[in-house]
């Protein structure tokens, strides 16, 4: 498969009118198998490193690499595919399309891969029912509380079984009994993935094998966590 | 789930905007198609019309091409000895000299149309197949013999007077059965009555018959060539100028039927762009799934297409539903089915909603393909 995914001196600028603001710089780390969560306060860069990582946005220095393929050199649509195939993602909120039942959203991977709609919806169903969600597989994400659609979410996000997957404050806005429900399923799916977790919570964070350490769009301090799991 | 499947969606999940929207586009579709059947139906009833009217040419002077019916006489009995002199020459069968004369105002309703026959001529010479319901069909010096229409509009019976002027005064001699022809809405009566009331000696058109075997456009062109100052036109002369000026008047209808037409465009593209701008993550959230530029572009086209062309198709339903109204009501009136909505406008009417909609949906769907990933998925 692709290996590890390693970010090489990576850096990003802003150009706010006169003023340059630096969201990230030299960052260099390459992440392993299994989880690693990146922290640090709010406006330290997590997001932007996220979004460089996955190709929704292009470095301004260095580089992103998935084994040999260096993303940041591919076009707009061919990152698309790249994540297609091999990324799964989990936001924060409202990150479920509005008009799809809860299995169609677990479809939407599958159909833009072209797999044909029998498939879809068994390997849809056989999805939710592993995030514990499959008697709301007919809802909207309307009817849906938060904890339901961060399930519906990383069911999505590992629909195409992709080795690659990143979260960013997948816990935000939940209460503590569904926070718990849906760190363990994620931490579960990282185990034997390459699970990059994005968040200021160092209560989720401290259950990653890894922990980073970003401040003012630098990385300031790596530490792999005791064994309080 | 195919792409129409979420283009569906996304309309339904709106469904007062977008019933909205659509009744934009149905009427607009209705208005264009009614408007253009107008022109459909004139040229269909032209046809039928002259197909039905005997003669093969129409020798009428020159600048008075189409169907003269209104014009003042200008063919000099002079000249109607030629033609028929010509004529003898080229060895076609008969030349009937004609006279018409509109009595009435505008409005068909009231009007009047009197068609001249020579002595010893019966209309069925000049519409064949027409026979007389009551009474006879050759009228006499001061006979008049009266199209199944009129008869029935103005409660006409045999032995009723015709008044052409004040000195001039005809009865009825005959009544026609229906025909469905021209010769229904016309009254036959000798020439000299009509030329006597229009004070001159000259008539309106000399209709030609041929003999089997010849060729109307060479015998019209050979005429032409004898008779300076007149115009031999056959029914394809006539078709082909009627053509002309019905091609004219489409454009003038199409172009009313435009003003509709580009608000029901606007309509789509309104909601189009409103349904994108409130998209934008849902969007960024396909993009970051994997769905390409071209993905996101096919989902905005397809619904503008869907809205038009479905819009198109009930809006061509309900122009034919309101054509046939309206042939009902004028086959009533005067006889004739002004509207039709054929297979080409049906087809046209469809392509300019499709193309309608394309128009719409193109600017929307590239704005939507364009936004940045990271800024679509900023927005929430
Ligand atoms: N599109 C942008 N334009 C200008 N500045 C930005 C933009 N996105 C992020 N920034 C800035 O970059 C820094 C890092 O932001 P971000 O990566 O979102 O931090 P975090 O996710 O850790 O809160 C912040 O100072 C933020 O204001
Ligand atoms: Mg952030």
């Amino acid at each position: 498969m692709m290996g590890a995914v390693r970010a090489e001196n990576l850096g990003k600028r802003y150009r706010q009118g006169e003023k340059e603001v630096v969201a990230l710089e030299g960052f260099t780390f390459a992440f392993p198998q299994g989880s690693t969560a990146v922290v640090g306060p709010s406006g330290s860069g997590k997001t932007t490193l996220l979004n460089l990582l996955a190709g929704f946005d292009l470095p301004t220095e260095g580089g992103v690499y998935l084994g040999e393929v260096a993303l940041h050199r591919l076009s707009e649509d061919e990152r698309a595919e790249v994540r297609l195939r091999h990324m799964g993602f989990v936001f924060q909120q409202w990150n479920l399309i509005p008009t799809l039942t809860a299995w169609e959203n677990v479809a939407f991977p599958l159909f833009l891969a072209g797999l044909p709609p029998r498939a879809r919806k068994e390997r849809a169903l056989d999805l939710l029912e592993k995030v514990g969600v499959l008697e709301r597989a007919h809802h909207l994400p309307s009817r849906l509380s938060g904890g339901e659609q961060q399930r519906v979410a990383l069911a999505r996000a590992l629909a195409l079984d992709p080795p690659i997957l990143f979260a960013d404050e997948p816990t935000g806005n939940l209460d503590a009994e569904s926070r718990e429900q849906v760190a363990s399923l994620l931490f579960h799916a990282g185990q034997e993935r390459i699970l990059v977790l994005v968040t200021h919570d160092l209560e989720l964070a401290a259950r990653a094998e890894r922990i980073l350490y970003l401040k003012g769009g630098r990385l300031v301090r790596q530490e792999v966590p005791g064994p309080s799991r | 789930m195919e792409l129409f499947h979420l283009v569906l969606r996304n309309l339904l999940a709106r469904p007062v905007r977008s019933f909205l929207t659509l009744l934009g586009v149905v009427i607009a579709t209705t208005s264009m198609v009614l408007f253009l059947s107008f022109g459909e139906g004139l040229r269909r009833s032209l046809a039928q019309e002259l197909s039905r009217v005997g003669p093969a040419i129409q020798i009428v002077p020159e600048g008075m091409e189409g169907l003269g019916f209104s014009g003042y006489p200008e063919i000099t009995p002079e000249e109607y000895r030629r033609a028929v002199a010509a004529g003898k020459d080229l060895g076609v069968k008969r030349i009937t000299p004609t006279l018409f004369l509109v009595r009435g105002g505008f409005d068909p309703q009231t009007s009047f149309f009197f068609q001249g026959l020579p002595e010893g001529v019966a209309p069925d010479l000049l519409y064949p197949g027409i026979k007389p319901q009551a009474g006879r069909l050759l009228p006499s010096e001061e006979g008049a013999i009266v199209g199944a229409k009129v008869a029935k509009r103005s409660q006409l019976a045999l032995g009723n007077p015709l008044r052409l002027s004040p000195r001039v005064e005809l009865r009825v001699e005959g009544i026609l059965e229906e025909s469905g022809g021209l010769a229904d809405n016309l009254i036959f009566v000798p020439l000299k009555p009509l030329q006597e009331v229009l004070g001159t000696e000259n008539y309106t058109a000399l209709l030609v018959a041929l003999n089997p075997g010849q060729k109307a456009e060479e015998v019209a062109r050979a005429l032409e060539a004898r008779l300076p100052g007149l115009k031999a036109q056959t029914t394809g002369d006539v078709m082909r100028f009627a053509e002309r000026a019905l091609r004219i008047s489409d454009l003038v209808r199409f172009g009313i039927s435009l003003v509709a037409l580009v608000v029901g465009g606007l309509l789509v593209a309104n909601t189009v762009m409103m349904s994108v701008y409130e998209r934008t993550r849902e969007f960024g959230v396909m993009r970051a799934l994997g769905a390409k530029r071209g993905f996101i572009f096919r989902l905005v086209v397809l619904e503008a297409l869907l809205l038009a062309s479905f819009g198109g198709l009930l809006g061509l339903a309900l122009g034919s539903a309101v054509s046939q109204a309206i042939n009902l009501y004028t086959l009533g009136q005067v006889g004739l089915a002004l509207s039709a909505v054929t297979f080409r406008l049906s087809l046209f009417a469809l392509l300019v909603a499709l193309g309608l909609g394309l128009s719409a949906g193109l600017l929307p769907a590239y704005h939507a393909s364009r936004i940045p990933v990271v800024e679509a998925l900023g927005r929430v």
